[in-house]
């Protein structure tokens, strides 16, 4: 484990204080460092909307994405369980689950996932989400590993319902639903973008995310700004309406943690 | 689901709409909250382009004084929800936090006979159709389950909303009859969101225009929404310009 990086991202899980705080990069970062830094290949977030349903909030790939939607479509799978019981559940082979999941196993199997660790993230009693990680192998992941994934969800956990000088449920709460809306803004503008480049989700998200780190701006203000169409996206560099090509095809790779895009 | 809790809001809103035997508006939704979430009163303004707001209903004096005061101050809870892009939950316009950040409007929002106000953008991501405003005479939070339906009276209104400004351009809009509950807003949407956005470029529209259109097509083929943006995200399905295509057959 890369222990350079693992006090980088604990120091970014902290960091909640700042001006312009985005709850949605926040959740990015917590998928993303846990694909580097443990032994799994894709990460997925669910968090409680007081609507009464979970919502995806944050996944390191389009694939994990559609697996923690699936679970939610399905009302079964590992993050639920997870998330019901406020423990961590595990599959080290998705292959022998097909009786606990019988929807579930299959579809993670179909999207090349072996073996699945669910971690909650919860305080004391109150459990606000559940994190997902994917192993592309079979195998349960390593007791440190679990370790560190839970440490990570904790850190994260905590950061979100620091109290930040209001009552800390209505900021959380006002947070999260923005959070919410801003996913949605992302999912427009990713829609738009594969349109307009003929480019699958998975790149249009690169893309956005490509460009927002680059212009140092938040995701959400870049979705919002394509979608309005008060902001182009495919610029100079990639010609415009009808190009496939991607300007930062590189971007694919989530970058080391540097200073945060926000402004 | 059936007998979902969004079922059960709608059923209210229904409810309220047959009470002067119109047919649902968002002003329904806005109303039926006031008992439903235990506010003292309510207020709804829509958005108009890049209008100020125009407000549609207010349940009370309080609730429409409330909302003129925003309007002229330029500040406060409804304002902030707008640009924010969430709820904004002001449970105590007492605090000092709350003067600090309205310095005018708490205040005078006190004196007007509101201590709490917890406001509501009506949004579906980049879409921004309003917001809806509840008050209390007493200061306190929401509970956890009264936000959460509000925040369903508000999804409601949001739909209901939307489609009047497709009604009043003489269109077909989907599924929001008094039979016809609106689809859910906030369950598995994602591929609802990527095809929306397919649809401002497959049909050069603006992103209200795009979601309106697409729900409209999920209506006048009897189709499920989630399945038909499906098919589009998937490109089994393209939409055409021509709108005459949204409508039946």
């Amino acid at each position: 484990m890369d222990g350079e990086l693992l006090s980088e991202t604990f120091v970014e899980l902290t960091d909640t204080m700042v001006a312009g705080f985005d709850v949605i990069d926040f959740l990015h970062v917590l998928t993303d460092r846990s694909v580097q830094l443990l032994d799994v290949s894709a990460a997925g977030l669910l968090l409680a909307d007081p609507r009464g349903e979970l919502r995806v909030v944050a996944a390191s790939s389009e694939a994990a994405r559609l697996l923690e939607l699936f679970q939610l479509q399905n009302h079964q799978g590992p993050c639920l369980d997870c998330f019901r019981s406020g423990r961590p559940v595990q599959a080290a082979d998705l292959a022998a689950a097909a009786d606990r999941w019988p929807r579930f196993a299959p579809a993670a199997r179909r999207a090349g996932f072996a073996a699945v660790q669910a971690l909650p993230m919860r305080l004391r009693e109150q459990v606000i989400g559940a994190l997902n990680l994917f192993r592309a192998g079979p195998g349960a992941l390593a007791p440190a590993d679990i370790r560190v994934g839970q440490a990570l969800a904790d850190v994260a956990t905590i950061s979100l319902l620091h109290e930040r000088g209001m009552r800390h449920s209505d900021t959380l709460n006002e947070q999260l639903q923005a959070a919410l809306n801003s996913r949605v803004i992302i999912e427009q503008a990713k829609g738009k973008l594969a349109e307009r480049l003929g480019v699958d989700m998975d790149q249009a998200f690169s893309l956005l995310r490509g460009r927002a780190r680059t212009s140092n701006r938040r995701l959400s203000d870049l979705a919002q700004a394509f979608v309005d169409g008060s902001e182009a996206l495919t610029g100079p560099a990639a010609g415009g309406s009808g190009q496939r090509r991607a300007d930062d095809g590189q971007l694919r790779q989530p970058p080391r943690p540097g200073p945060r895009t926000r402004s | 689901m059936t007998g979902s809790r969004p079922g059960r809001i709608w059923g209210l809103v229904a409810r309220q709409a047959a009470s002067h035997r119109g047919p649902v508006s968002a002003g329904d939704a806005c109303a039926a909250a006031v008992a439903a979430v235990e506010v003292t009163g309510a207020w709804l303004s829509a958005a108009r382009g890049a209008e100020a707001d125009h407000l549609m209903r207010a349940t009370d004096e309080v609730s429409e004084q409330l909302a003129e005061l925003q309007l002229t101050l330029g500040e406060g809870p409804g304002r902030d929800a707008s640009t924010f892009g969430g709820p904004v939950l002001a449970s105590d316009l007492g605090e000092v936090d709350a003067v600090r950040r309205w310095p005018v409007f708490a205040p005078a929002a006190l004196q007007a006979g509101a201590a709490a106000i917890f406001a509501f953008p009506l949004q579906v991501g980049a879409i921004r159709a309003g917001v809806m405003g509840l008050y209390r005479e007493q200061s306190g939070s929401l509970s956890a389950f009264q936000l959460g339906d509000a925040l369903i009276f508000a999804d409601t209104a949001t739909l209901l909303l939307l489609d009047a400004q497709r009604q009043a351009a003489g269109e077909v809009v989907g599924g929001s009859g008094p039979g016809g509950q609106p689809a859910d807003l906030a369950l598995h949407r994602a591929e609802i969101d990527q095809a929306t956005g397919m649809l401002t470029e497959q049909l050069g529209v603006g992103i209200a225009e795009a979601f309106i259109r697409l729900r409209a097509y999920a209506y006048a083929h009897d189709r499920g929404l989630s399945g038909l943006a499906r098919d589009i995200v998937a490109r089994r399905l393209r939409l055409s310009p021509d709108p005459d295509l949204c409508q039946d057959g």
